[in-house]
């Protein structure tokens, strides 16, 4: 029972302490813009670069960095294991979280040994073009709502350009380059082999990964991330907001699905399996490798900031949002709906490690299949759907409907299947006489 | 001959993927929640916890350690008289006994007993030791046992394994009634013989079967117990 009281204590503390740091980073982009503007500037650079860092360098990368805690102490709660919990700080194993240092000491104190007939430039260049534009694709995610802040207004994003979906779409497919060259710079069979995989698989989810979000820009009117979470507040169905999983329950299906591919990561780890080929990044050691491996988990981290800025409503806490609205002070309400944005994107990466854990790895041609033969068919009918009753009905009102019905679709299908197939009569065959039988 | 499996192609339904997919959410969840919402028994017998809420099976090895079964041969012990001294006698019949020769005993004579003997040096090499029990069997004073109920725990230097009597000499005392240094004219004060005399038992008829065991454990028992079943045969 301490432990039960204990995990929500810790639950609530997590969540008021995201409160706090994000009225933190309001107030310092404020700063940071009253700066720009004494300046001469426009207000938004200041804010823009301190968010920069807030958001980027700090939000982004210690949710990374934990993520890797995450998933040992996650992953072994799933399958009932303790999890790491050897490294003690005063007696206390913190919850494995100084694993982190030891991870960190250890990839930068490692040896970084090169193969000798590497192409030079391109296998330095690999690990960056992995990392930095997966790091990049957070730019120009909408974690909270514009404010005012000492006379100033400021919004928690680092960009906010109108293309916003197309420039996700361009870096993510900037991002194959990093995985392809660096299994070909290092010149081994194994790795290229590797790194031929990623591509043909990341380019493959890239086209059900773009036609997925289709619908979304076609029920939102805009491809711009902030105006997508403005419009996710809208009420459509009664109270019910129009949330991107409620207009789109197939497109964030299908998009979930396709860049949980794109992350490289089980089920869909073919690029890299240590029985086989050992993976893409196989040449590379030290911190090199550290930055392959740290580009995975920040995929995981954007993957669940895109989906949750696109489909789980952007910033809008949804619960009591009416009333905080209108009791909260402005600058505190911002900065809970911050908190309730990365309170979302920590759900979507816990639910990521949940879907890593309950699947058997696909096989090669499995997953072409999937992303040519399923997912992009739905993809394309959830654009025709959409398209028609947006339409019809300009309101979203039957698109959400629609959104209803596929809700409860898929909810009917997955009960009323909840019974087992049955196995036949395949075990008391094999030992019994049919055995013998066949063999005469 | 293997299994017959049936080969058959997916139907509809599980090439659609997501209803087993969201069944198995639902279990992992579940698995997840329990797991880490509530705290784990830690009990060392792992089939007598309580794993209705949390499952985890885990033993923490250094901290927790499963117990041994009744009779296992552990460390040995050389067992101490009531007033600290060791029991042994310094006869040589376990170092004879010994077929791994890891027993080394110098003996020494007990100052103001015509008699008496003590050993100087008890050194067991734990690296030698096959763990057979002979030693046990050998004793005619009960001086030496294996019930620590643990295993020589690892050292990072073989001179770590070597045992000497000081070391060895641990665990509770154990007198019995006709031990000599109890009955004969001994360099024990009165008080203590009273007190030595008043813990002592009465020595088991066949050697040390009973009492050479894991406290709590006994042979006897485990017999008479079999006979009220009626599988005296056996």
């Amino acid at each position: 029972m301490k432990r039960f009281f204990g995990m929500w204590a810790v639950i609530g503390a997590v969540l008021a302490g995201l409160v706090g740091i994000f009225y933190a980073f309001y107030v310092l982009a404020a700063l940071g813009a009253k700066g720009a503007v004494a300046l001469g500037l426009p207000g938004f650079f200041g804010s823009s670069i301190v968010n920069a860092v807030t958001l980027m360098a700090v939000t982004l990368m210690t949710l990374a960095a934990l993520l890797t805690v995450a998933e040992r102490k996650w992953s072994a709660a799933m399958q009932d294991r303790i999890g790491a919990n050897r490294i003690k700080v005063f007696g206390s194993a913190l919850g494995g979280v100084p694993y982190l240092l030891a991870d960190a000491l250890k990839m930068l104190t490692k040896e970084s040994t090169f193969p000798a007939a590497r192409s030079k430039f391109l296998f330095e260049l690999a690990p960056v073009l992995a990392f930095s534009p997966t790091f990049a694709l957070f730019a120009v995610i909408p974690v909270g709502p514009e404010v005012l802040v000492f006379g100033q207004n400021v919004g928690m994003w680092v960009a906010n350009p109108d293309a916003g979906l197309l420039w996700i779409f361009a870096l993510a497919g900037i991002s194959v380059y990093g995985t392809t060259l660096a299994g070909w710079a290092s010149n081994n069979r194994v790795g290229l082999l590797g790194a031929v995989r990623a591509s043909a698989q990341m380019i493959s989810y890239e086209v059900s990964l773009g036609l997925s979000l289709v619908g979304v820009m076609i029920a939102y009117r805009t491809v711009s991330l902030q105006q997508m979470a403005i419009a996710q507040g809208v009420a459509v169905l009664g109270p019910v907001p129009a949330l991107g999983i409620l207009l789109q329950p197939l497109g964030f299906l299908v998009f979930f699905t396709s860049a949980f591919a794109e992350t490289k990561r089980a089920p869909f780890d073919l690029p890299e399996g240590e029985s086989e080929i050992v993976g893409y990044f196989l040449e590379y050691s030290g911190m090199k490798f550290g930055l392959l491996f740290l580009a995975e988990f920040v995929e995981i981290a954007v993957l669940a900031a895109v989906t949750a800025a696109v489909f789980l409503g952007g910033w809008h806490p949804i619960f009591f949002e009416g009333w905080m609205k209108a009791n909260l002070p402005p600058v505190l309400f911002a900065a809970v709906c911050a908190a309730s944005f990365l309170a979302k994107v920590i759900f979507l990466t816990w639910l990521q490690l949940i879907i890593r854990w309950l699947l058997p790895r696909f096989r090669y041609d499995q997953i072409q299949g999937l992303c040519w033969k399923l997912l992009l068919p739905a993809a394309i009918a959830n654009v025709f759907v959409t398209g028609a009753a947006v339409l019809i009905d300009p309101t979203l009102t039957l698109l959400a409907w629609i959104g209803v019905a596929e809700i409860a679709l898929i909810f009917g299908i997955t009960l009323a299947s909840s019974k087992p197939r049955a196995v036949g009569h395949a075990h008391g065959d094999a030992h019994g006489h049919a055995a013998p039988a066949a063999g005469h | 001959m293997p299994y017959q499996l049936e080969n058959q192609p997916a139907n509809v339904r599980e090439s659609m993927y997501f209803p087993e997919i969201f069944r198995a959410i639902g279990l992992v969840v579940t698995t997840f929640w329990r797991n880490a919402f509530f705290s784990r028994d830690e009990n060392p017998d792992i089939l007598e916890r309580d794993r209705s809420r949390n499952r985890v099976s885990t033993i923490q090895y250094p901290e927790e350690k499963a117990p041994y079964p009744p009779g296992y041969r552990g460390l040995h012990r050389l067992v101490p008289r009531p007033d600290g001294s060791p029991r042994c006698v310094a006869c040589f019949m376990c170092a004879t006994a010994c077929p791994a020769q890891c027993i080394y005993i110098e003996a020494g004579e007990v100052e103001g007993d015509p008699i008496e003997k003590y050993p100087k040096q008890f050194v067991i090499d734990e690296l030698r030791c096959v763990v057979c029990g002979f030693c046990v069997e050998a004793c005619p004073k009960d001086a030496i046992r294996m019930d620590t109920g643990d295993h020589p725990p690892p050292t990072y230097t073989r001179e770590g394994q070597i045992y000497d009597e000081k070391r060895l000499l641990r665990g509770p005392p154990v007198s019995y009634e006709k031990d000599p240094w109890l009955v004969r004219p001994s360099r024990l004060s009165e008080a203590m013989l009273k007190l030595d005399r008043a813990s002592a038992r009465p020595y088991g008829v066949d050697g040390g079967d009973e009492y050479a065991q894991t406290p709590g454990f006994s042979v006897r028992q485990l017999a008479a117990e079999a006979r009220a079943r009626g599988e005296a045969g056996k």
